[in-house]
């Protein structure tokens, strides 16, 4: 097994979990056991790590460190340095991270969610392809753009998740969920129209002037 | 050596010090040690020259600590005699000692180190843990210098007129590691005569070198060194391009030393009866590079010749061919095949976890207390049966454990010992004794990863030890049972290409008992070589290319297919189906393996005046005009030969390696039929590497005239009336040439054809250059990571004959591993897809590694298929997949997920 097996949603259900650090060691890029699949490994995590930031996670409680099988000293130099950071930051969700407690927690199940989720693992899967041979209309991006990309679908699909998370708990109106979420509610009326489409959600009642909404649970 | 569980309590406990050869004699190890931290197996051996117990006496620590009783002084070296078909001698080569020259004083100087011992000090297990620091005062150094050409290309000193081949490479590299380890700006000049950067992505590896690391390349050879005393930098002098004098300070020089063969080596070859050349390496012959002057005896790496990595890999290779041919007929007659009693079927049971708590003698229970671990085990569930060991790894523990299995009705077995990576094999050979299915079985490694890291936190060690048991039986009782199903294996191979490489891989795989299907696109065999004329050692190139072509058609194993193309292949490793058209007529071939022999084609230029006036050539043009006895040379007196067109320019940024040599050689030659005629070779860098350097200096005795010139200031080639006027700005003059030559010779470069279509038939992948990228470029340079297809000769980069033959009797080697077999066993742990989730998207085919994916048309839709034999459990496919219909067995997301929960709850 590789790096590349790392599997973004499974480090985000660590964390929910209450993990305080998760670093990652795998062989120097080029060095790959596996050809690439520390290249592959290196776009998860860099994406992982933009995703936990946004979503209020120190994102230095996630660490992906390069060493070869002969280096015993780095090793440790590595994992000893990493302790320190982890201990410096202290438990999950306290003073470190700019999101605590439980909404965190809530967050991070949103953020599984995301990294589970087709959009994201799509872009990543393609990441390779676009910054070396450009996507279906032949435009290279480079690695700036590609996370700009990226740092937009973090957003819209954790308010997607997050939405989603809510409905979960029982029926809502867009201006309630904007105002728990702290999401504008014309961004959430948007997502809903979207989920609609996507038959994830459905309406439920009218309560007063305001429409509920449900989700449609999804099947495997 | 069985005992041995590799602890290290010896070493900790040996009072015997001595310089360790492995680091230089930099630092001190032990009587008893492990020569480095890789060695393999990780078994310690004792000195027996320094030991006290058996030069004295007297000590004898080691065996009083050694908890496993491995140690045994009574042990003697044995003479024993070995029957055997073929001898492969690969003894290396000695690193040159420049103590003997007195103006570099490597003795006396501390901060005057070789690149040895640079490397080890680079290293982290090196004698100061990977720190740049010089010697003298364990001090980061500021500035570096590297000298080239140490103990290599001079005659005057150390007898060696040859060229190391590896110097100029390695010198960059240690160069561009500096500037990375360095904790400050770091100053690395390299002091060099040619830099010779020729082999595969070398060129561009130097560019950034220059270009984006700031590596200094002075073109100079430095003749003293001077010490400051009081600081102990060092101080050079050296002669610049332009002849101006210039001091510079240094805080530590790098001496690159060159190779040598040993005294003690020319000793053994004398006794073996292999003969060797004036530089005291193998003799061979250009078209039978691996064979040694005896019959049987094959050589390869640096004892042929001074050469890098890849180059003795692929040596080794073809010795390895060489040696097979001559045992084909032996092959598979002394193996035992191993039986093991039938596997039981546990589909319908529940988990029955064994858990077999190690204590390696004092290495774990010292630390970790292992009864309370075993009494955590217990706890958990799905857990039978729990028992402590002494050391689970000996012989007796493992007949228990077999017995237990049975008894026991186990069905689940945990081990908590040592590490996976050397004990693994064993466990799972003992489960499969028992009736159990291998991969029904998991280790948590309490030793490596806890006791010995933590032996001063015993309760915590103790703590964690449950932690990495709990999520091993976690992880165990979700293990399902992994079929290992064989493949049949067509035993023929399919070769690409009929020049050299193509007929030598074809030859080297009929010799050893194997039919080979070769492929030529043009009307004939023979391909580029039958256009060259002469090799240096004066063998007539086009002459031996048919006496191959002649060897390969009077072959009743190998079908010629001339005036054929590849339309189409499909299939794997062991099962390849290709459609070819020949002659017009489709053939359906079935084969085993692919030898991609495609070759590579001389560039034809577009300056230079060529094709505007038939006294200019290029190489190929002009060997055949040389072996014509064309008039135009015949009568020539002056001859001017042009070196990298095409070659290292911005479009092209690689060297092609073979024309320096090429150049000297025609030129050489030149002047055997006419000592009296004018011979100018304008050069960029002259790349004669290896012993091709005392071409160069032979031709410079016989007054060819040498004049370098820059990318910038190119020479400038014009008619003027009937002369073909050359002008080149000659840099010790610092002044224009004019030269009006009868003959120009264009070193035009060796470009790739247009190889996307079998690229693409095959899943191969090429690099920037247009060259097929091979599996790894130092350790696996005749394979793709695509099992079962190999490469050979040009298409995989410029180079010499010697060259292309090692590197197609390597592939037909390589080849043979898998043709020699009737049957493949597949992996366990490979990737599976539940079709019923899978979009048949198609995201997944690009990113593995070895061409396992493809998305088939099934009657449910797109499906992607993963052809398990090819697969290598890597598992990228897994973590990318969206859908969650790619898994890795034995490593599915719910089996992973049961790791994380053992450890968080």
């Amino acid at each position: 097994m590789c790096t590349g097996r790392v599997d973004p949603a499974i480090i985000a259900k660590a964390f929910k979990k209450g993990l305080d650090g998760l670093i990652i060691v795998g062989c120097f890029i080029g060095e790959c056991h596996y050809v690439s699949g520390n290249i592959q490994a290196k776009a998860k995590i860099d994406m992982t790590r933009r995703l936990l930031k946004h979503i209020g996670l120190n994102e230095n409680r996630l660490s992906f460190q390069h060493c070869s099988s002969g280096e015993a000293t780095r090793f440790v130099e590595i994992v000893n340095e990493f302790d320190k950071t982890i201990h410096e930051l202290g438990p999950i969700g306290g003073e470190s991270d700019r999101v605590k407690g439980p909404e965190l927690f809530r967050k991070l199940e949103a953020a599984e969610a995301v990294l589970a989720g087709e959009k994201m693992r799509w872009v990543i899967g393609k990441k390779t392809e676009f910054l070396e041979k450009g996507n279906f209309y032949g435009e290279v991006f480079t690695e700036h753009e590609f996370n700009r990309a990226i740092d937009m679908i973090i957003v819209e699909e954790t308010e997607v998740q997050e939405i989603l998370g809510k409905l979960k708990e029982g029926v809502q109106s867009v201006k309630a969920l904007a105002g728990s979420l702290a999401i504008p509610s014309e961004r959430v009326f948007r997502y809903i129209n979207a989920l609609k489409r996507k038959e994830m959600v459905q309406l439920e009642t009218v309560s007063g002037r305001s429409p509920l909404y449900k989700v449609i649970p999804q099947g495997v | 050596m069985d005992k041995c569980i590799a602890c290290g309590v010896c070493t900790e406990k040996c009072p015997k010090k001595v310089d360790d050869p492995y680091n230089e004699n930099m630092i001190k190890r032990k009587a008893i040690y492990v020569e480095y931290s890789q060695a393999v197996p990780l078994k310690y051996a004792i000195d027996p020259e320094i030991c006290l117990y058996l030069t004295k006496g007297k000590c004898g620590t080691c065996a009083k600590k050694c908890p496993a009783g491995a140690i045994n002084f009574d042990d003697k070296e044995e003479k024993a005699t070995i029957q055997v078909g073929s001898v492969i001698l690969c003894p290396g080569f000695t690193a040159f000692d420049p103590s003997k020259f007195d103006n570099y004083k490597y003795i006396e100087f501390p901060n005057v180190v070789t690149s040895m011992e640079y490397e080890r000090i680079l290293s982290s297990t090196g004698p100061f843990q990977g720190h740049l620091v010089r010697v003298s005062d364990h001090e980061e150094p500021k500035k570096i210098a590297w000298l080239q050409c140490v103990g290599s290309r001079d005659m005057n000193k150390c007898d060696h007129p040859y060229c190391s081949s590896v110097c100029c490479m390695y010198a960059i590299k240690e160069a561009v590691i500096s500037k990375e380890h360095a904790s400050d700006e770091l100053d690395a000049a390299i002091f060099f005569m040619d830099m010779r950067t020729n082999g595969k992505d070398f060129e561009r590896y130097y560019d950034r070198a220059r270009d984006e690391h700031g590596v200094r390349f002075i073109r100079s050879r430095i003749h003293t060194i001077v010490e400051d005393p009081e600081t102990h930098d060092l101080i050079l002098e050296y002669v610049d391009e332009k002849g101006g004098k210039k001091v510079e300070t240094f805080n530590m020089v790098v001496l690159s030393v060159g190779m040598e063969s040993s005294k003690e080596l020319v000793e053994f070859s004398e006794r073996l009866g292999i003969e060797l050349n004036e530089d005291n390496f193998a003799q061979t012959e250009t078209f039978n590079p691996v064979e040694s002057s005896r019959k049987g005896v094959y050589v390869c790496g640096a004892f042929q010749e001074p050469k890098d990595i890849p180059y003795s890999v692929m040596e080794a290779s073809a010795a390895a061919c060489e040696a097979q041919t001559s045992l084909s007929d032996a092959r598979n007659t002394l193996v035992k095949a191993k039986t093991y009693p039938e596997e039981k079927d546990i589909s319908t049971e529940e988990p029955r976890i064994g858990v077999f708590v190690c204590k390696c003698g004092t290495n774990i229970a010292g630390t970790v207390d292992v009864p309370a671990v075993a009494e955590y085990a217990r706890s958990l569930p799905g857990v039978a049966y729990v028992e402590e060991n002494l050391f689970t790894c000996s012989q007796d523990s493992q007949d228990k454990m077999t017995e237990i299995i049975k008894k026991e009705g186990l069905n689940r077995v945990v081990v908590a010992a040592c590490t996976p990576k050397t004990h693994e094999p064993l466990f799972q050979e003992t489960l499969r004794n028992a009736g159990l299915n291998q991969y029904l079985f998991e280790m948590a490694n309490i030793r490596n990863q806890c006791s010995w890291i933590h032996p001063q936190e015993k309760e915590k060690a103790t703590e964690k030890a449950k932690d990495l048991v709990h999520m091993a039986v976690a992880k165990v009782g979700l293990l399902e049972p992994l079929s290992q199903p064989t493949i049949p294996v067509n035993n023929t191979a399919l070769v690409i290409g009929g020049g050299i490489s193509g007929m030598m891989s074809a030859l080297g795989l009929a010799d050893q008992g194997f039919r080979a299907h070769l492929v030529e696109q043009s009307n004939e065999l023979g391909g580029n070589a039958l256009r060259l004329y002469e090799t240096p050692k004066g063998e007539k190139i086009a002459d031996r290319v048919k006496e191959i072509v002649k060897r390969v058609k009077n072959n009743p194993l190998i079908d010629v297919y001339t005036d054929a193309a590849i339309i189409q292949s499909t299939g794997f490793v062991g099962n390849f189906e290709t459609d070819i058209s020949h002659k017009g007529n489709d053939v359906h071939l079935k084969h085993g393996a692919v030898v991609v022999a495609v070759g590579a084609e001389e560039y034809k230029p577009d300056e230079y005046l060529y094709g505007e006036d038939d006294r200019i050539f290029t190489h190929l043009d002009f060997d055949q005009a040389l072996s014509s006895g064309d008039e135009r040379v015949g009568n020539a007196k002056t001859a001017v030969f042009i070196q990298c067109v095409g070659s290292r320019e911005p479009e092209r940024p690689y060297c092609s390696k073979i024309c320096c040599t090429h150049s000297v050689n025609s030129a050489l030659k030149l002047k055997e039929k006419n000592p009296e005629m004018d011979i100018y070779i304008l050069y960029r860098d002259m790349r004669t590497y290896g012993r091709r350097e005392e071409l160069y200096a032979e031709a410079r005795k016989k007054g060819v005239i040498f004049i370098r010139y820059d990318l910038e200031r190119k020479p400038k080639v014009v008619k003027d009336g009937q002369d073909i006027a050359i002008t080149v700005k000659d840099p010790i003059l610092d002044r224009d040439l004019e030269i009006r030559p009868d003959l120009l010779v264009l070193a035009s470069a060796i470009v790739p054809r247009d190889n996307s279509a079998i690229s693409k038939m095959f899943k191969l992948s090429l690099n920037d250059d247009g060259f097929f990228t091979e599996a790894h470029a130092k350790l696996r340079p005749v394979e793709f990571t695509t099992d079962g297809i190999f490469l050979a000769g040009l298409a995989h980069y410029p180079k010499p004959i010697e060259e292309s033959i090692s590197q197609a009797k390597a592939a037909a080697s390589r080849a043979a591993v898998t043709l020699s077999k009737d049957e493949i066993t597949v992996e366990g742990i490979v990737s599976q897809v539940d079709e019923s989730l899978c979009r048949g998207c198609g995201l997944c085919v690009p990113l593995c590694p070895y061409g396992a994916l493809e998305v088939r048309d099934t009657e449910q839709g797109k499906k992607v298929h993963v052809t398990e034999v090819l697969c290598k459990g890597c598992g990228i496919c897994a973590a990318t997949c969206y859908q969650h219909a790619l898994s890795v067995k034995s490593y599915t997301d719910s089996q992973l997920e049961s790791l994380v929960e053992a450890l968080l709850g």
